[in-house]
């Protein structure tokens, strides 16, 4: 079934174009939320939320325009939503990984879990690279999610490599990335 | 795909994969609650219409307070007014996110015109000045020439409901905006229509972003962000924070 005639038919409320619909997002729509939350249940809750408003509310969705920025700009929406809701636990379960003194040492040991480098990037770093390594979104794409500037998302992308990299060194060195 | 993006693609599927195994079902199993099973989806309703209209409770919760107003108080009214308003601290500190750094930042209450609204102002660097139509708030020194307009604007218009509204309000901003975006519904920082326009991507290039909200009643509130390209993450964020506190005072 094309994106289009399954869009039209979930407008019309059919539960079987939706199950589909959910089959073809539902994976890496719970990878990405996962990821940016870093929190299973939130990342549940922010899924099922997506899902509903997607539900409810395609009819605001514009044809002509591609419809994954559109989907994954709701559910980025969805996530950010929880983690503030939740920021003082999300703090208590996540600590601050980019001032955790063993990141300085050079030890493979302690920077080789390189999911855990990402995650202690700040958010306006870690989400961009998140879209862009999970689903592959392209940078206007996810400028188009983020509702930022490409120029913006450009920039971040980069340094937020940059500083993967950064602390990444030793890491790289031994597997000889450069 | 160099090394290095290889390597960090690889990594986040794959923790992403271990981390998500068994919540595909679960999360079908809820909608399934949610949006097929007739009387689940009238809950889901109710839920969504109170979420909605973001107007404070005030009947109840502040019966007692009204009770003491009104006997104190012979304009009645104002005294209504007044206790609501006492609901809330006329200071208090705010984290936020402003260009990646968490920011402790005291903001004070302010209300809108008719005391209609209120929300939170960070007076260190913005006043907000009480228009008949419109309120606005906007840097407490006005910016030198070079910069355009920074202000967000709140503007009620009491008969026309936000559905009704934001086709209007679509064209008026296309004038300025011609590449504006679809208009989408949001929940943050107030749950409703937003609007968003760039007229290019220059340091000086205006930004326009606009919630189109409900009042509650039969009305709506406009609320129009004008700032620019480089102050994105500086105003935009700071009027965003500002935002989330806004409250509509039935």
């Amino acid at each position: 079934m094309k994106n289009e005639e399954m869009i039209r038919n979930i407008q019309d409320g059919d539960k079987e174009s939706f199950r589909i619909f959910y089959e073809a997002y539902a994976d890496y729509a719970i990878r990405t939320a996962s990821a940016i939350t870093r929190n299973r249940e939130m990342a549940k809750d922010a899924v099922q939320e997506t899902f509903i408003r997607v539900y409810r509310q395609i009819g605001s969705y514009n044809p002509k325009l591609p419809f994954d920025p559109w989907f994954y700009r709701i559910l980025t929406n969805e996530c950010l939503r929880f983690l503030k809701k939740e920021s003082s636990l999300s703090k208590f379960e996540h600590p601050d990984l980019e001032n955790d003194p063993s990141l300085a040492e050079e030890s493979f040991d302690h920077l080789s879990d390189l999911y855990n480098t990402i995650q202690s990037l700040d958010d306006m770093h870690r989400i961009p690279l998140i879209l862009k390594y999970v689903k592959g979104f392209t940078e206007n794409e996810i400028a188009d999610i983020l509702g930022l500037n490409v120029n913006t998302v450009k920039s971040r992308l980069f340094k937020g490599r940059k500083r993967l990299k950064e602390q990444l060194v030793p890491m790289i060195k031994e597997d000889d990335f450069q | 795909m160099s090394q290095f993006d290889k390597r960090v693609d690889k990594e986040l599927k794959k923790r992403t994969e271990l981390e998500t195994i068994g919540l595909k079902d679960e999360i079908w199993s809820s909608l399934e609650k949610e949006l097929f099973s007739d009387e689940q989806a009238n809950k889901g309703e109710m839920k969504t219409m109170k979420k909605k209209n973001r107007v404070i409770p005030i009947i109840i919760t502040t019966a007692a307070a009204l009770a003491i107003a009104f006997s104190l108080q012979t304009d009645t009214g104002m005294a209504f007014i007044k206790g609501i308003k006492d609901m809330f601290v006329p200071e208090k500190e705010i984290n936020q996110s402003i260009e990646g750094q968490d920011e402790a930042t005291k903001v004070n209450l302010n209300e809108g015109t008719n005391s209609e609204y209120i929300i939170y102002v960070d007076e260190t660097r913005y006043k907000m000045i009480n228009g008949k139509e419109t309120d606005v708030i906007t840097t407490i020194d006005p910016l030198p020439e070079k910069y355009p307009e920074v202000t967000m604007e709140i503007k009620q218009v009491a008969n026309e409901k936000p559905e009704d509204l934001v086709g209007k309000i679509e064209a008026e901003l296309k004038k300025d905006f011609p590449e504006l975006r679809t208009v989408e519904t949001v929940t943050e920082p107030v749950e409703g229509y937003w609007l968003h326009g760039t007229t290019g991507s220059k340091w000086d290039s205006k930004v326009v972003t606009a919630y189109i909200i409900s009042n509650g009643k039969e009305g709506s509130f406009v609320i129009t962000e004008n700032y620019f390209l480089e102050a994105a993450e500086g105003h935009g964020a700071r009027f965003h924070h500002m935002l989330e506190s806004f409250e509509i005072i039935e």
